[in-house]
């Protein structure tokens, strides 16, 4: 039967980095000065904020802090552009996955150049 | 209202879990589970900090950060299928002549 085991083949050593990494990080971040958080008005709309900062809808509505809407700035360029690269990732892993009859080319490519066996 | 320092705090560990992840495992799966808490601790900073500020750039910079931890998942596990189809194995080790 196969089930979950504890892995027993760490590298522990360099784990310790990690460990080491985090005692520093906690110094410093509970030992840092914040002002009091502002937050957002209790009956603000996160969520709407959010939509309108997407779709570039800000200036189409009086945004105000603490009047409904959270101030926000555009990014209507920045969701196309990540559009893109999502689609670019998906094209891109299909394309690695796809099993091909003819695939020398990208047997090489992917292989690291080993030698055919 | 939680302090801000608390949320950073929680980020180091997540964060650090996903490092040592990284650094003491070969399997490749769990190379992409570790990258995916690193990559969400810096979520938490960003929604903390947009508290903080009581700004929402920093929700909607969290939003960008997820889609690009997916498209770094599709990528990634395709990686994963042609080591897998190569090697036999999904050890991040075993492919050594793309080192360098």
């Amino acid at each position: 039967m196969n089930r979950p085991r504890l892995a027993t083949n760490l590298n522990l050593a360099a784990g310790v980095a990690a460990l080491g990494l985090f005692a520093v990080m906690a110094l410093v971040f509970v030992g840092a000065e914040f002002t009091d958080p502002n937050g957002f008005a209790s009956g603000a709309s996160i969520m709407e904020g959010i939509g309108y900062a997407l779709f570039d809808l800000t200036g189409q509505f009086d945004v105000r802090p603490g009047e409904g809407i959270p101030s926000t700035e555009s990014f209507l360029l920045a969701f196309e552009l990540i559009d893109v690269v999502l689609v670019a990732a998906l094209v891109g892993s299909i394309m690695l996955a796809r099993r091909e009859s003819d695939d020398s080319l990208r047997k090489t490519l992917t292989d690291g150049g080993r030698d055919e066996e | 209202m939680i302090p801000t320092q608390w949320y950073l705090l929680l980020s180091a560990g997540v964060f650090c879990i996903g490092l040592f992840g990284i650094l003491t495992r070969k399997n490749a799966l769990i190379f992409l589970m570790s990258v995916e808490l690193m990559l969400n601790a810096a979520n938490i900073n960003l929604v903390a900090f947009s508290q903080q500020w009581g700004n929402l750039n920093g929700q909607v910079f969290a939003l960008f950060t997820m889609a690009l931890a997916a498209a770094e998942v599709a990528v990634g596990l395709g990686i994963i299928l042609v080591l897998y189809r190569n090697f036999e194995d999904i050890d991040v080790t075993s492919p050594t002549t793309m080192r360098w």
